[in-house]
């Protein structure tokens, strides 16, 4: 796995003089290919801030932002909306889906305006609905689709142009727990088969499962660094602490629950196959990442 | 194209707000046009005349150029001398002034034309009731104003100070501010004091002559006269009435193109605030700015020209429907002043449309991830 994106001594300090305040300090963080990182916190921890300055929307006041080697930090503003364009995904949790467009159109989108024509962005529009399961909604406005299906639709706008980095800001925090689920193994799947980094800002705990490691952002600084490994029967991330253990011919492994260690042990018939079959590059998020029984 | 896509699709999410414009934009649009059409049709009224005597060259006296509010007058010795001009087919004279002519309880202002017998120009060019060649004694007067007097063919009339009786309807002849009405040449000269002058001499030229050349010999060969060709004489008299009514329509365009601004504006304005957060989320995701602005002119361009199409639409109904209702007033909607129209109409929708480009250079990307913006 190799360095993605990089912050260095970050700060952001919103005002000046005794009204200022501090609201990310000296932040340092790397994330890697592949790999899901979660950032975890109260409100007014400085999440949203620090997600935003490693989405270069925001520049920090001090450190530097690093994206496959090149200090996006130091970039004029001109030179960052194809960064963002065709660097990162922006995940929202309020979907933020244009409410005048199709779910095809709010994908192609995003292409077009990476320079991509018409037609193929729309091809790929449509292939990336169809890999997360919407190929019967991709004519549906943004009103006339469920909770999930906008954040997947969300999700496919922006992969479109195969970024570096999803950036995730609660993306489950106005979805059911099903839907939750859906979209956590979703984001899973994008960095581990497509090799893209995940960055999610989220208060849900359960998002800790998919997660291959959780920082804790409080008064604008990172507390505790959690350890986690993987769930070998669904892949989802847990930590050591909270993880259900099997000690076997003297190896500790870690379950996200009994019935992952059940199913490991084989005492338990998964019931993934009553599951819609499903293709393309992301189809095995839909067979090998089963549903959990608690 | 992503822009003008976005800005069709942003329109037709708010039918109410894009219904609202338009019907402001085009009734701001129909104030200009419509009053354009009317003075249009006024000037083409009089004119009417003019354009149906079928004279190639009009002669006047020096420095007379138009008929509307004028006095020509010649002695009748020119039209002799018109005659021998070479390139002359025939010159027919005739007596003009402006007078009023009353019947039943109605009277108006008419050009009142005194024709020779068995003119061979000059006269009515379409009659509907009776003669065209008005005999002793008779008038023939405009079928409209004859309908508002409630008179007919045999009715009696008052032209010039005496009563005359009418004895033919022309239609064509008359306009919202004046009509034509044709007496004989030697009842008007009667009613003048008899005197041997002329007002005007119609001339027709000969096959295969220039009216410019014939005109330019006339006034060559014949002291104290102007000569113009039938085109150039109505073109004078058309740009007379307009010239009149310029500061009108200039204030009424001026009118019209505030309203329709403050309209676009403000719609935009609205249009522009109401979809900050997704103009935001538009930025987060890596639009440029040149893209949000290119969406709100499409919208602005979209909306003024739905707009304008409506008020040509209003008003070309208008050029059709107000000479039904009996007004004495036919519209007429040109190509120039639809393209006037259509310019005050891009003019707007460009002002309107870079009006919010500051508010839409400062929208925040950041405003995508607060909650409750604009969930979809």
């Amino acid at each position: 796995m190799t360095t993605t994106l990089a912050i260095r001594g970050v700060t952001k300090q919103f005002g000046h003089g005794a009204t200022s305040v501090e609201a990310v300090r000296g932040v340092g963080l790397s994330v890697e290919s592949g790999e899901v990182l979660l950032i975890m916190g109260p409100s007014g921890s400085g999440k949203s801030t620090l997600l935003s300055i490693m989405g270069a929307l925001l520049r920090p006041t001090a450190g530097t932002v690093t994206l496959n080697g090149v200090a996006i930090s130091q970039l004029p503003e001109r030179d960052l909306p194809p960064v963002r364009l065709r660097e990162f995904g922006f995940v929202f949790q309020d979907f933020n889906l244009l409410a005048a467009l199709s779910a095809l159109e709010n994908v192609a989108l995003v292409a077009e305006l990476a320079g991509t024509a018409r037609a193929e962005a729309l091809r790929r529009a449509g292939e990336l609905l169809t890999e997360l399961g919407l190929a019967e909604r991709v004519a549906f406005l943004p009103d006339q689709l469920s909770g999930g299906e906008k954040q997947r639709v969300a999700i496919a706008r922006a992969l479109i142009n195969d970024p570096s980095v999803i950036l995730a800001d609660e993306p489950t925090a106005n979805l059911d727990s099903s839907n939750g689920h859906e979209i956590m193994r979703t984001l899973r799947a994008v960095a581990k088969e497509r090799g893209r980094s995940v960055v999610i800002v989220s208060h849900d705990q359960r998002i800790r499962d998919i997660a291959d490691r959780v920082v804790w952002l409080e008064d604008g600084q990172l507390r505790d660094l959690m350890t986690m490994a993987v769930d070998p029967v669904c892949g989802m991330s847990v930590e050591h602490d909270r993880a259900v253990t099997l000690e076997q011919g003297g190896e500790l492994r870690f379950f996200c629950s009994r019935g992952c260690r059940a199913e490991f042990l084989g005492e338990l018939d998964g019931p993934a196959e009553t599951r819609p079959a499903r293709t393309g590059p992301l189809a095995s998020l839909f067979q090998a990442v089963r549903p959990k029984t608690p | 194209m992503t822009a003008a896509r976005l800005a069709l699709r942003s329109l037709a999410r708010h039918p109410v707000r894009l219904a609202a414009s338009v019907a402001g934009i085009a009734l701001a649009l129909t104030l200009t046009l419509a009053l354009d059409a009317i003075y249009t049709g006024v000037a083409n009224g009089l004119t009417a005349y003019i354009d149906h005597t079928g004279a190639d060259v009009w002669v006047s006296q020096a420095g007379v150029r138009n008929l509307h509010m004028v006095a020509s007058w010649l002695p009748d010795t020119v039209v002799d001398q018109v005659r021998a001009v070479p390139g002359v087919t025939d010159a027919t004279p005739i007596l003009y002034s402006t007078d009023t002519v009353a019947a039943g309880d109605d009277r108006g202002v008419a050009y009142v034309i005194g024709l020779p017998p068995g003119a061979p120009v000059g006269g009515p060019w379409s009659v509907v009731d009776g003669t065209g060649q008005p005999t002793a004694g008779g008038v023939v007067v405009d079928a409209a104003f004859a309908r508002r007097a409630g008179v007919s063919v045999g009715g009696q009339a008052t032209v010039m100070g005496r009563s005359a009786r009418i004895v033919g309807l022309t239609e064509g002849t008359g306009s919202l501010v004046n009509s034509v009405a044709f007496v004989p040449f030697a009842d008007f000269r009667a009613a003048r004091g008899g005197a041997p002058v002329v007002s005007f001499v119609l001339v027709r030229v000969a096959p295969g002559a220039a009216p410019e050349a014939v005109a330019s010999a006339i006034e060559a060969k014949v002291p104290g006269v102007t000569a113009m060709t039938g085109s150039a004489f109505s073109a004078g008299e058309r740009r007379l009435v307009m010239d009149m009514s310029a500061d009108v329509i200039a204030i009424m365009d001026g009118i019209g193109f505030i309203v329709a601004l403050v309209v676009v504006a403000l719609t935009l304005y609205i249009a522009v605030h109401g979809s900050r957060h997704e103009l935001a989320v538009l930025k987060a995701i890596g639009a440029r700015n040149r893209v949000l602005y290119a969406t709100v002119l499409a919208q602005s361009a979209v909306s003024v020209a739905a707009g304008v199409a409506v008020a040509v639409g209003i008003t070309a109904a208008l050029a059709v429907v107000v000479p039904r209702t009996g007004v004495a007033l036919e519209p007429a909607l040109t190509l120039a002043s639809v393209a006037r129209t259509a310019a005050v109409g891009g003019a707007v929708a460009l002002i309107a449309g870079v009006l919010p480009i500051r508010d839409v250079a400062h929208v925040d990307p950041l405003t995508a991830f607060r909650r409750g913006g604009a969930p979809a």
